[in-house]
């Protein structure tokens, strides 16, 4: 039986370098976990989840960068805590959707502790930051044996809690497109109370010409195996000025995309109500009104 | 007499320790040659037969001391509560209490029952170990609901959770006590409430449900227990009754109350769930097994869910009749409770729902039936209310439908038909003493906006929509005449004029340390820093029933006040005697004992406690100087009511009514505490329980799955209200009222905080969009599942 | 590996210790230190009860950002900050400095937010107090006048069962006001 005051007893390798991490999880495959800032790993230990091997990035240099360039973008290094990206300014003007998905993120300490990556690489499918970076739309940067690659967001989750990452592989960073002129993005999410996992969260990007969508990008996390894309409302967007209409057209469409289920936190039953509403109230989020 | 210290927002007297982290929890000892005890738990099943245990390999493991299962302790049966020892024994027969828990089980009736224990070096070896334990198990029905339970029982052969209970039916009112099962009265011709429905202009009819909370107390259960070489048994626990578990362990292990020792340590919160025994009969069995070295045994919080009890869950069915002008005519109602696996408080919660029934308004007849069987659940106990916070869920929304219905003020029926002096308060026979009630809804009224705010909330259209609920509530000080309520007090005058007192007063962080401390500074006239209280250990302590039914202050106050006041006497005889005066003539202040009108005829205190008890002979004279013999006060005390406190509360919520969510905007709970000792602690105490109240009603309920194995057992997924969760909340609290009983006026509040909350968010909820709930929590799947079938009413 | 020798500073004295890799920083301050001012609370990370400061690298911190070990002392942020000692692996903590509510007194005079939780009366049963005092020291250090929202937002992670938060969240802002006018 599980303890949530004693672990069940692992190895721990703290790598000094990727190479050394890649070249661990090259040997162990998928005997390891990787852990950043331990707020998944060791939780998963104390629910009985638990690993032979733990590969711990604690000692790996460098790699807690948030680092914003109005050519390549942003990069989010992969022991960059949630609290690094809530608390960077570039992030907050830019990309509040990801902003707000790391800021509201469990709490003060474990946004201390863990990281927009981890968040990333353990695959929920309510992830707060995965919801937003699928909207806003990016790369996970991964090192392997083979050496490096990038696997673009919209085809990095498979099925449930499974990734495009391969057991010998480690994601060592996030990249985002700097946003065009003209494009802007949110997020927002559901939950019983503040401090909570989603029961559903949304978010989207919206590049406007004007008044009209040039191109759209909406996420939904929490009901589906993986966060989604609802590619039918963004073909409804597309194009299109955002008048009742449409908003009314796309709270209809929203329920017939997803396939959510009852779980603790709430029923397939509300979360296929509220998803349409939600979906709309961040359109309207992320123009300003 | 010195500057008074009552109502004056002075620091608390624990607080220092607490803040810089010395203060010392059951699992923070740390002792030599200590041992840790894990209880071994069946987490796979919640009804099953133990098979076959195995510890082969488990006592191969490093570390291991000893193993111990179902044979190699006690084998008798036992209650977690104290109940046994507050009421007549023939009054417990009557009631149907039995024991039928033991130690360590061969059956399964929850998930979390105690299979077996082990004992070793450090935590992780007995941790280790307990995986190696192979337990085989039968299923058995799982039985989660009182109608399967019921069905169950009834069948030839079915599953019994104990010959005792047949049927399965834990607990109803007896028939030879109670006539018609139902705890009420009959109007003034001798109709019963039944009788009387035919008559009413409007009868209303409904069934609600209540949820299973949880405590949460933050600390989890701790414990050491050390038998040692003398032959006693020592424990320190975060019990809330020390003096009786110390009796409980006593009787289980068949020792002597002189070789059993019990030290409360501080408490990390209780709420009623430490209201009894929990993991103690477990560390001491296994302290007992290893003469010599402490064993330690900390809960986990994933164990807290499944092994210490809850909030009674059940259906409460409602049947009221009004005239047209709102005139209360019958009540009927009947809670089926479900108890879950073991008896424990099987007839407390239940009863204490119809009792505050009975208190609250004036039918000419009321009946209220209660029923509670067992299930396949965690067991039920007591939590802060006692089953009044299922009846502010459940009473004060009928109360509120049928003032809609007829078109009446619900804050002014509720003033004008809620008991009050004269009247019968939840015991029979009992009558309130004062009532603050009117009061405490006059300033909730105005300070919530009541009057403009339900004008303006009228007529709204948009997404958003607000409403305003109210709630009343009685409650209790203590459970007199129903049950003991006894309190010892030493109060020790120390050689330099500072009082130690010796009584048990458990202080689960409640401010009841502080309260007592100033009440004996009050009484003596003494600095509070001159008084300290020594409390926790049985060793010193004379008897007291502990923390329950919000009785420390109102109590266990009375018994420090006494014992002072005999410390004073004595001094004041003792001046007498030196002044050659009469006692009736004299005045303390500031310790100097004076001849009233006459201050230069006056003697120290401090040169009396000092004589008292360094006492010389003069050589010169050869008689002794001053008067000897220590002076210590003493009181044994038996309370004389139970002095019921009122309280109102408004709350204004929004809901969104396309997602179903509901925003508590603002809280305004008035309390009618007669007199506040300490009013920073009166106000936590109701800044507190409205956080617990909010939850009953919003977003707290035990998850199960089919095989009746919680779903939620940790904080993750079991949600509370955070910080930011918490509306504005403004507490006022009402002196207008002093208790003619209590000790200083004062009534308590130690549970009165949840029920406003409780049933003035349901009733705002009602208020704003027109459909009112009737299962709690009310969460926003249910509030827009009846929007989208009900639409919206208002 | 199963153990690991790590240096850890704890309230400003230097432990060397050899810790099994799969301990986490809140049984080795318990249980192999007696350092029992950090409670457990849920084990989970949800509870707060075993919040410790993280106190990060610069004058007067008592951090050694001496070598790459010390990842959080290259962060862009100079205050301590929480972090939760039972989901942290002791055997990735070493060379970091941590403070615990039994440090925060200076020569016996409790820290600013110590005593605003004294005078306030915002403590009850007191066992969420060493984890919530320490959370409101870090709220203060990133923001010395934090808005009542900004400190509801930051005491989340840290649960009290016993007072609604009315008195704690008054105590952070008593002390916010102390502290600014440089009181103590």
């Amino acid at each position: 039986m599980a303890s949530s005051r004693i672990l069940p007893e692992f190895e721990l390798l703290i790598p000094q370098s990727i190479k050394e991490a890649v070249d661990l999880l090259g040997k162990l495959k998928n005997k390891a976990s990787v852990m950043a800032g331990g707020t998944d790993v060791v939780i998963s230990c104390t629910k009985g989840f638990g690993s032979p091997n733990v590969i711990s990035l604690a000692e790996i240099p460098a790699l807690d960068y948030v680092e914003y360039d109005s050519k390549s973008g942003l990069r989010i290094g992969a022991m960059a805590t949630l609290q690094q990206v809530a608390d960077n300014a570039d992030v907050q003007k830019r990309y509040p959707a990801l902003w707000k998905s790391a800021a509201i993120n469990g709490t003060p300490q474990t946004r201390n502790m863990g990281t927009v990556v981890g968040n990333i690489m353990r695959a929920s499918p309510s992830g707060d930051c995965i919801c937003a970076i699928l909207a806003i739309g990016g790369k996970v940067v991964l090192r392997g044996s083979k050496g490096k690659r990038e696997v673009s967001i919209d085809d990095f989750y498979i099925k449930y809690r499974e990734t495009a990452c391969k057991s010998d592989e480690l994601a060592v960073e996030i990249k985002i497109p700097a946003p065009a002129a003209g494009s802007c993005n949110a997020f927002a999410r559901m939950t019983r109370t503040t401090l909570d996992l989603s029961k559903v969260n949304v978010a989207v990007r919206l590049d406007m010409s004007g008044k009209t969508v040039k191109e759209a990008r909406v996420a939904i996390g929490a009901v589906a195996p993986t966060t989604i894309r609802l590619k039918k409302v963004e073909a409804l967007l597309k194009g299109k000025q955002i008048t009742d209409d449409v908003l009314q057209k796309i709270v209809e469409t929203v329920p017939t995309e997803i396939k959510p289920i009852d779980d603790v936190r709430s029923t397939a039953e509300y979360r296929r109500d509220v998803a349409g509403i939600m979906v709309k109230r961040i359109i309207l989020e992320a123009l300003g009104k | 007499m010195a500057e008074s210290v009552i109502g004056k927002r002075i620091p608390k007297v624990d607080s220092r320790e607490k803040v810089t982290g010395q203060a010392m929890y059951a699992g923070d000892y740390r002792m030599p040659g200590m041992y840790y005890g894990k209880v071994v738990r069946c987490w796979e099943y919640a009804s099953a037969k133990v098979k076959k245990l195995d510890f082969t390999e488990a006592l191969k493991m490093p570390g291991v001391v000893k193993i111990l299962g179902p044979d190699d302790v006690t084998k008798k049966p036992y209650n977690t509560t104290v109940m046994k020892l507050l009421v007549p024994e023939i009054f417990g027969e009557v009631f149907g209490e039995i024991a039928d828990l033991n130690i360590f089980n061969k059956i399964v009736k929850h998930q979390g029952d105690a299979i077996c224990g082990v004992i070793a070096r450090t935590e992780e070896a007995a941790e280790r170990a307990a995986d190696k334990i192979k337990v085989t198990y039968e299923p058995l029905p799982v039985l989660m609901t009182c109608e399967e339970s019921k069905a169950e029982g009834a069948k030839k052969n079915g599953y019994l959770f104990t010959p005792l209970k047949p049927g399965n039916k834990a607990f109803d009112l007896p028939a030879s006590f109670f006539p018609n099962q139902r705890y009420g009265w009959n109007d003034k011709d001798g109709k019963t409430a039944m009788e009387l429905f035919d008559k009413c202009d409007y009868v209303i009819e409904d069934t609600y449900y209540v949820p299973k909370q949880k405590q949460c107390q933050m600390e989890n259960h701790s414990y050491v227990a050390h038998y040692d070489e003398r032959g006693r048994l020592n424990i320190w626990t975060s019990t809330q009754m020390a003096k009786p578990v110390q009796v409980l362990i006593a009787e289980l292990f068949e020792l002597p109350l002189t070789r059993v020792r019990l030290v409360q340590t501080i408490v990390g919160g209780g709420f009623g769930v430490r209201l009894g025994m929990i993991g103690e009969p477990h560390c001491c069995a296994m302290a007992m097994a290893v003469p010599g070295h402490p064993v330690r045994m900390e809960f986990l919080r994933e164990e807290d869910w499944v092994a210490s009890e809850t909030r009674y869950p059940g259906h409460i069915w409602f049947k009221c009749g009004f005239k047209k002008d709102g005139s209360p005519i019958a009540l009927d109602s009947m809670y089926m409770a479900r108890k879950g696996g073991y008896y424990t408080h099987g007839s407390g919660p239940p009863f204490c729902f119809a009792a505050f029934i009975h208190g609250m308004y004036k039918w000419q007849a009321m009946g209220c039936q209660t029923e509670g069987y067992f299930t396949n659940e965690v067991p039920t106990g007591a939590y802060r209310g006692y089953g009044n916070p299922q009846l502010a869920f459940s009473g004060e929304q009928m109360i509120t439908r049928m003032c809609k219905e007829l078109g009446l003020d619900e804050l002014e029926w509720r003033k004008k038909w809620h008991k009050g002096i004269g009247d019968e308060t939840w015991l029979k026979g009992v009558t309130f003493a004062s009532d603050g009630l009117n009061d405490c809804l006059d300033v909730a009224a105005k300070e919530s906006g009541w009057y403009e705010k339900k004008k303006k909330y009228a007529k709204q259209t948009g997404v958003k929509r607000r409403g305003l609920g109210v709630s009343v509530m009685q409650h209790t000080s203590g459970a007199f005449p129903m049950l003991l309520e006894h309190s010892v007090c030493t109060a020790k005058l120390n050689e330099d004029c500072t009082v130690e007192l010796m009584q048990q007063i458990s202080d689960l962080g409640t401010g009841g340390h502080t309260a007592i401390t100033q009440m004996a500074a009050e009484t003596l006239g003494f600095p509070m820093e001159d008084i300290h209280l020594r409390s926790g250990d049985s060793d010193m302590c004379g008897f007291d029933i502990g923390a329950h039914a919000s009785r420390t202050v109102y109590c266990a106050g009375p018994a420090t006040i006494e014992a002072c006041e005999s410390v004073k006497k004595q001094l004041l005889e003792r001046a007498a005697q030196l002044l050659e005066a009469n006692v009736k003539d004299l005045q303390m202040k500031d310790k100097i004992i004076s001849v009233k009108g006459n201050p230069q005829k006056s003697i120290s205190a401090i040169k009396i406690a000092k004589e008292g008890v360094y006492n010389y002979i003069d050589a010169a004279t050869g008689k002794t100087i001053g008067i000897p013999g220590q002076i210590q006060g003493y009181s044994s005390f038996f309370a004389k009511h139970c002095s019921p406190p009122f309280g109102a509360c408004i709350s204004e919520v929004e809901v969104d009514t396309e997602t179903g969510e509901i925003k508590v905007l603002k809280l305004v709970n008035a309390h009618d505490i007669g007199k506040a000792i300490h009013p920073p602690s009166v106000e936590g105490q109701l800044e507190g329980g409205a956080q617990q109240g909010l939850g009953f009603v919003l977003t707290e309920e035990y998850a199960y799955d089919k095989m009746g194995r919680v779903l939620n057992n940790d904080f993750t997924d079991y949600k509370m209200l955070g910080p930011s969760d918490m509306p504005d909340a403004k507490i006022i609290l009402i002196e207008s009222a002093p208790d003619p009983i209590g000790p200083m006026g004062a009534k308590s509040c130690g549970e009165s905080a949840l029920m406003g909350p409780i049933g003035s968010v349901a009733n705002a909820i009602f208020d704003a969009i027109g459909i009112q709930f009737k299962e709690a929590p009310i969460t926003p799947e249910k509030v827009l599942k009846a929007i989208k079938e009900q639409g919206l009413q208002k | 590996m199963k153990k690991r020798a790590i240096t850890l500073t704890i309230n400003g004295e230097e432990y060397n210790l050899n810790v099994p890799v799969h301990y986490t920083l809140l049984q080795v301050m318990r249980d192999q230190l007696n350092l029992t001012d950090v409670k457990y609370g849920c084990g989970r990370g949800e509870c707060g009860a075993c919040t410790v400061l993280l106190d990060v690298g610069k004058g007067g911190m008592q951090c050694k950002p001496t070598d790459k070990k010390t990842t959080y002392c290259t962060m862009s942020q100079s205050k301590r900050k929480p972090i939760l000692a039972c989901i942290a692996l002791a055997a990735t903590m070493d060379g970091k400095s941590i403070t615990t509510v039994a440090g925060l007194a200076q020569n016996g005079d409790l820290h600013p937010v110590q005593k605003a939780f004294v005078d306030e009366s915002a403590i009850q049963c007191g066992f969420c107090t060493p984890g919530m005092v320490l959370k409101a020291v870090s709220i203060l250090e990133k923001n010395p006048k934090p808005s009542e929202e900004e400190i509801r937002n930051g005491l989340e992670g840290n649960i009290c069962r016993c007072t609604g938060y009315v008195k704690i969240v008054k105590a952070v802002q008593v002390a916010s006001k102390k502290t600014a006018t440089g009181k103590r």
